[in-house]
């Protein structure tokens, strides 16, 4: 069963494409990282996930409802976090709890108040007067008050100091996987992803580059480290390597290949090297590797 | 969930409301000072026939403190709406968009007519003290636009705000303040009454543009 469908998404601002036939879904209690680099569509997706954009073709459904017309019942379902944990910042921490507790009948207090007894702000503290990582623990809070089934969050790590990203997201974790909850996520800091998500969804410009879970994905994604014999020695083009980065006679060689199908095709080249082996990859290095440096 | 709404807009309009209350009715006060001061020191008759037969508006000065408190609150409520696209906010709210759109919308102008009706009780006491009621209802009819256009600016400075592109801000606004400016032509006691029902109607109308833009919002024009 499916939290998120997503059904050949083409958008266009003006005549710039940003994507084409894009489609992707999410599983139910499934934790999901969309990566990219900068204008892939990203806050594109999630903007077309919230009903504040309609796509030029195709459709996202959200528990089955067409996310340009979700009903308040799905609505009550979908945990927002907005890009910068913006959130009505005229309000104290007791205000604001005591407006969104009207809207949800299965607001919990408990945990926003557990996160809220973290911060050292004074109850009449205006959100506006608090630090970037004191709101962030704020829009938490009230996303797991709310307890949604899933929760969309746009690059969470914005502005927040280490302490606070990872106190967002063992918090997160361990919540969305106590109770089962789905989601779907952006960040910018992809470190921060590789603790906290099941599933990967890597967009280059126009099309999706890799999504799986992301173990199978670190395991099957590889970087081999090879020192050419010779430095003017010249790779051919081969569709076993995802990217080559080459830094005079040492080749970066990203492969979704085995060792021994890489040497295969060396030899078969007759490429000479010196050394061979096999680098174990972060998810940025991996998604570096991907997408390319630049 | 009504009631969650408008406590949060409660909590943005409180203090201005309650400024534009207190400033309306220090203007008030100021204007029968006045009266007394003149009625007293100038001449009783001469300072009534000049209100009865000369058109002379004692009331003058409250011309436009309506607008302003339209526009006021209508700041107040929209703009912290649109910092950061907060809005989004609103929008994620488990209410139909456009439901929760004229809710907060009806909360703001009940609001300041709630204002309006105050200063006007107080007008009308405030009078009754220095003139019949032939020339207080006349007064009040005769402040009667100021006080629609009041509403008016409120509901367009709303549609204006929430609009996502600052272009068609710029033609709405520029729209709006010819709108905005039939409420405010001078005119003679009663020069208005033809219209009146027209511009009613016409402001009433305008209370449902908000919901365009809400549209245009959700629709990601940027």
């Amino acid at each position: 069963m499916y939290a998120i469908e997503c059904k050949n998404l083409t958008h266009y601002y003006g005549k710039k494409l940003i994507y084409e036939n894009l489609s992707f879904n999410v599983e139910e209690g499934k934790i999901l990282g969309l990566l990219g680099k900068n204008g892939t569509g990203k806050s594109t997706t999630i903007n077309i996930l919230n009903g504040f954009l309609q796509p030029t073709e195709g459709e996202c459904l959200i528990y089955g409802e067409n996310s340009q017309k979700l009903s308040p019942a799905t609505k009550m379902r979908i945990g927002f976090l907005i890009e910068g944990h913006i959130q009505y910042s005229f309000m104290n921490i007791h205000q604001i709890e005591k407006f969104y507790s009207g809207f949800y009948p299965r607001w919990n207090s408990a945990p926003y108040w557990e996160l809220m007894s973290k911060l050292k702000v004074t109850p009449r503290q205006k959100i506006s007067n608090m630090s970037c990582g004191q709101r962030s623990q704020v829009a938490l809070g009230l996303i797991l008050a709310q307890d949604p089934d899933l929760l969309i969050l746009d690059d969470f790590s914005m502005g927040l100091d280490p302490g606070y990203r990872r106190l967002f997201i063992d918090y997160l974790r361990e919540y969305a996987k106590a109770e089962q909850k789905t989601i779907f996520t952006t960040s910018h800091i992809i470190q921060d992803m590789e603790r906290l998500i099941d599933d990967v969804l890597i967009m280059d410009f126009n099309r999706i580059l890799a999504q799986q879970p992301i173990e199978k994905f670190m395991s099957d994604f590889k970087q081999f480290v090879i020192h050419l014999e010779n430095h003017n020695t010249i790779i051919p083009e081969t569709d076993m390597a995802v990217n080559i980065e080459r830094v005079k006679d040492t080749i970066e060689f990203y492969t979704y290949a085995t060792a021994e199908e890489v040497k295969a095709f060396l030899a078969e080249r007759a490429i000479g090297f010196t050394d061979f082996r096999e680098r174990k990859m972060s998810l940025e290095d991996a998604f570096i590797g991907l997408t390319r440096k630049y | 969930m009504l009631k969650s709404l408008i406590y949060k807009e409660w909590i943005k309009i409180r203090w201005l409301a309650l400024a534009i209350l207190v400033a309306g009715i220090l203007m008030q006060i100021n204007i029968f000072l006045k009266v007394r001061h003149d009625i007293i020191f100038v001449d009783a008759a001469n300072y009534w026939y000049s209100v009865l037969f000369r058109n002379y508006q004692y009331f003058g000065s409250l011309k436009f403190l309506p607008l302003i408190g339209g526009l006021g609150l209508a700041i107040a409520q929209y703009f912290p709406e649109t910092v950061n696209k907060r809005i989004k906010l609103t929008f994620h709210l488990p209410v139909d968009e456009d439901e929760i759109l004229i809710k907060i919308q009806t909360f703001g102008a009940m609001s300041l007519i709630a204002i309006f009706l105050l200063l006007g009780l107080f007008f009308f006491v405030g009078s009754s003290i220095f003139f019949p009621a032939e020339i207080i209802i006349p007064a009040l009819l005769s402040s009667a636009p100021w006080f629609m256009g009041g509403l008016a600016s409120y509901f367009l400075v709303g549609f204006i705000l929430l609009e996502p592109i600052w272009l068609y801000r710029g033609l709405y606004a520029v729209l709006g303040a010819g709108f905005i400016n039939f409420f405010y032509v001078s005119a003679n006691p009663g020069g208005y009454a033809p219209v009146l029902p027209m511009l009613t109607l016409l402001t009433l109308l305008a209370g449902f543009f908000l919901l365009f833009s809400g549209y245009r919002f959700r629709k990601g024009e940027m």
